[in-house]
């Protein structure tokens, strides 16, 4: 058992020949995935690091019966892609590229709901479960097989915690990013909520930032189950926020959304919050 | 992006919105001319600078401190001697640094008289992903009153690409207390508004405030908008409205890498991270230690060996850095790629002052190799503790 992700998921990568994502699909075809197909427009050869690619989607699932598609392709073309391969029957959508304009995103959540679908990313290393599927651009050399689940919204402090949970002699279930663009693909309690159900997460890090309300939502969700498992909490910000966004964020909360807000909502809902990453294996290790 | 006051209005007419008549000046005399070509007065004069609450701002230079940064003139005569004082001096606002903002252009405006004015936005709402309408009736700090009287916030949300619903559209106009008469130009006006919104890719309009005329037009007295960055590629019109003198120049050199840099008060540390996530541990790490951040540069999606020597260079040329930690987390991005990127760097400028680097994840091992193999006093560290502790320590030798 893992989450969204195990060795029975079918990969599709989208954009498999760019230079990015052929040195991505190598490692994760060595590191274990099952990836079925690929999709490059106008790619005539068949086999591309021995992946069947496709002039479409479509084509692709119906050959291959891919359930789950990996974008590589540039932030520009993301909308297009998520269409692509939600009209072709995909469920589970991840999106690696950085900056996708932002009405974009508010496009792809809209089509993402309408197809009851599952989108992780925009700007998110992907999601692994260690040694069975890996779905982005996580380094390899990081993970161990084991019982913590992890979701950030932050990439690299996603890895930062995987190889705090390695070297403290801990593995990990499943590690994802929610993207960490303004508006993420999914949300911290969804994610709860699926490692809850997960028979093999014992133990569940969030890594959450400053704005957005999707931290408050977690910790709420947090505090009503009935059936806790340990969840250990880092919330990473800066004090100040000199864009638009927080200036706009401000006025929609009432300024409510400060660090210390979201540390103590965690704080009474029962979790375990962390001044610095670094103190996550001695947590751990209390545990 | 962020853009000028002038610039905003210039794109408003194009979708429609009433804007009061108005040309920029960037000497006195132009700004006369400027005056007589909107009309026989009163006039506004407006330093451009891309900050709020010019209004409460004052000069830095001591014989202008009477004036602010927007002033109703009603002489003609005045509106040279007024020019001249705002040109070519600073300006500090309440939403300025104390250093305030040094005024190259001022705006000159018909002043309209108006009957009633009121704060009106469009912004993006994370939380529901959305668009929302903001509407208030007092024309003040909005972030203040967000926090002292949330209520006093009339809150609408938007479809993307649907106009405003009649609804919503009566209970905009009852909370902004306008009879019915008003309700079709009202229409027209939020209409075209967030047509803008949409169409140019902003993250914020806003227009406070927005004036009632006694003719029964609504007209955007100020403006503001800023652009959301990734989607800038299908604005080149609006990059070419990009101000260079708005920003630092480290600000501006990390931009044009694609990077953002940002610079804290106090420290005299350098952090090159990538990914904002990864300096925020390492200033949380460095925080326990007593030790502060000078500045800190994301070089995300940095995947070419120059654009990393740069980012180097710019983080030297901040004169408050004494030392500087290099944190590389690499799944996308190739430790090797910035290890190559520092020996460039160094070849060219050389090393001055204590360097650490920590890479982790995707060709780690072959990144260690390429500065073990250089002869410059770069020095590597396994964990972010490792690399925190090897450089303070450093720091304090070269002493």
């Amino acid at each position: 058992m893992s989450i969204l992700v195990d060795k029975h998921t079918r990969v599709l990568v989208h954009g498999i020949t760019g230079m990015q994502a052929s040195f991505h699909t190598k490692r994760m075809l060595a590191a274990g995935t099952n990836i079925v197909a690929g999709v490059s427009p106008h790619f005539v050869d068949g086999l591309y690091l021995n992946v069947p690619v496709f002039d479409n989607a479509k084509e692709a699932v119906l050959k291959t019966k891919a359930n789950a598609s990996l974008l590589f392709v540039p932030a520009q073309s993301v909308k297009s892609a998520v269409k692509e391969a939600l009209e072709a029957g995909i469920k589970l959508i991840v999106s690696i590229a950085y900056g996708v304009p932002i009405f974009d995103v508010m496009e792809i959540h809209k089509m993402i709901k309408a197809y009851n679908a599952v989108l992780i990313g925009p700007n998110t290393p992907g999601i692994i479960t260690p040694f069975e599927a890996s779905l982005g651009v996580f380094p390899d050399n990081i993970f161990q097989k084991g019982h913590i689940g992890i979701v950030s919204r932050s990439s690299t402090l996603t890895y930062e915690a995987v190889l705090e949970t390695t070297r403290a002699g801990f593995g990990q279930s499943t590690v994802l990013g929610i993207g960490d663009d303004m508006i993420p693909g999914c949300r911290f309690d969804q994610i709860l909520k699926l490692f809850h159900q997960d028979e093999k997460t014992s133990t569940i890090v969030l890594i959450g930032d400053l704005g957005g309300t999707e931290e408050e939502e977690a910790a709420t969700y947090y505090q009503n189950l009935p059936d806790k498992k340990p969840l250990i909490v880092y919330i990473a910000g800066y004090e100040n926020s000199d864009d638009d966004i927080g200036y706009a964020s401000d006025i929609l909360t009432h300024g409510k959304t400060t660090i210390e807000n979201k540390k103590n909502l965690f704080k009474k809902a029962g979790a375990i919050v962390i001044e610095s990453i670094d103190d996550l294996s001695k947590v751990l290790k209390k545990i | 992006m962020n853009i000028h006051e002038y610039q905003a209005k210039k794109l408003l007419k194009n979708f429609k919105i009433n804007v009061p008549k108005g040309f920029i000046a960037y000497t006195p005399l132009e700004a006369e001319r400027a005056a007589k070509r909107t009309g026989d007065g009163p006039w506004v004069l407006k330093a451009q600078i891309q900050a709020g609450a010019r209004a409460k701002g004052h000069f830095k230079e001591k014989n202008n401190k009477k004036i602010s940064g927007i002033e109703i003139i009603r002489d003609f005569n005045e509106v040279y001697k007024t020019a001249e004082q705002m040109l070519g001096s600073v300006l500090v606002t309440p939403q300025t640094s104390n250093q305030g903002k040094l005024v190259s252009k001022i705006y000159v405006e018909a002043f309209q008289e108006v009957k009633k004015a009121f704060y009106l936005s469009f912004v993006i709402n994370r939380i529901e992903s959305c668009v929302t309408l903001l509407a208030a009736n007092i024309t003040d700090d909005i972030v203040d009153l967000a926090q002292k009287a949330p209520d006093s916030i009339l809150r609408i949300n938007f479809d993307l690409h649907r106009p405003i619903k009649n609804k919503d559209l009566t209970t905009l106009a009852s909370f902004l207390r306008l009879q019915s008469n008003f309700l079709p130009p009202l229409k027209t006006f939020v209409q075209n508004l967030h047509k803008a919104f949409v169409h140019l890719d902003a993250t914020l309009l806003e227009i406070n405030p927005v004036g009632l005329t006694k003719t029964g037009d609504f007209v955007a007295l100020d403006a503001k908008i800023s652009f959301d960055n990734n989607a800038l590629f299908r604005h080149p019109d609006i990059v070419s409205m990009h101000d260079d003198y708005e920003v630092s120049e480290n600000i501006l050199k990390a931009e044009k890498c694609g990077f953002k840099y940002r610079e804290f008060e106090g420290g005299n540390i350098g952090l090159i991270v990538n990914g904002e996530g990864l300096a925020l541990a390492v200033q949380d790490y460095l925080k326990q230690m007593k030790e502060k951040v000078a500045c800190t540069l994301n070089i995300k999606g940095g995947v070419d060996e120059q654009k990393i020597a740069e980012s180097l260079k710019i983080m030297m040329s901040n004169p408050k850095v004494e030392g500087i930690i290099i944190n590389i987390l690499g799944g996308f991005l190739r430790c090797n790629l910035v290890a190559d990127g520092i020996i460039s760097a160094m070849s060219e400028i050389g090393l001055n002052m204590p360097l650490v680097a920590r890479f982790e994840g995707t060709n780690k091992q072959t990144a260690k190799q390429i500065l073990e193999d250089h002869h410059f006093s770069v020095l590597t560290a396994d964990t972010l503790q490792d690399a925190a502790m090897k450089l303070i320590e450093a720091m304090k030798e070269s002493d």
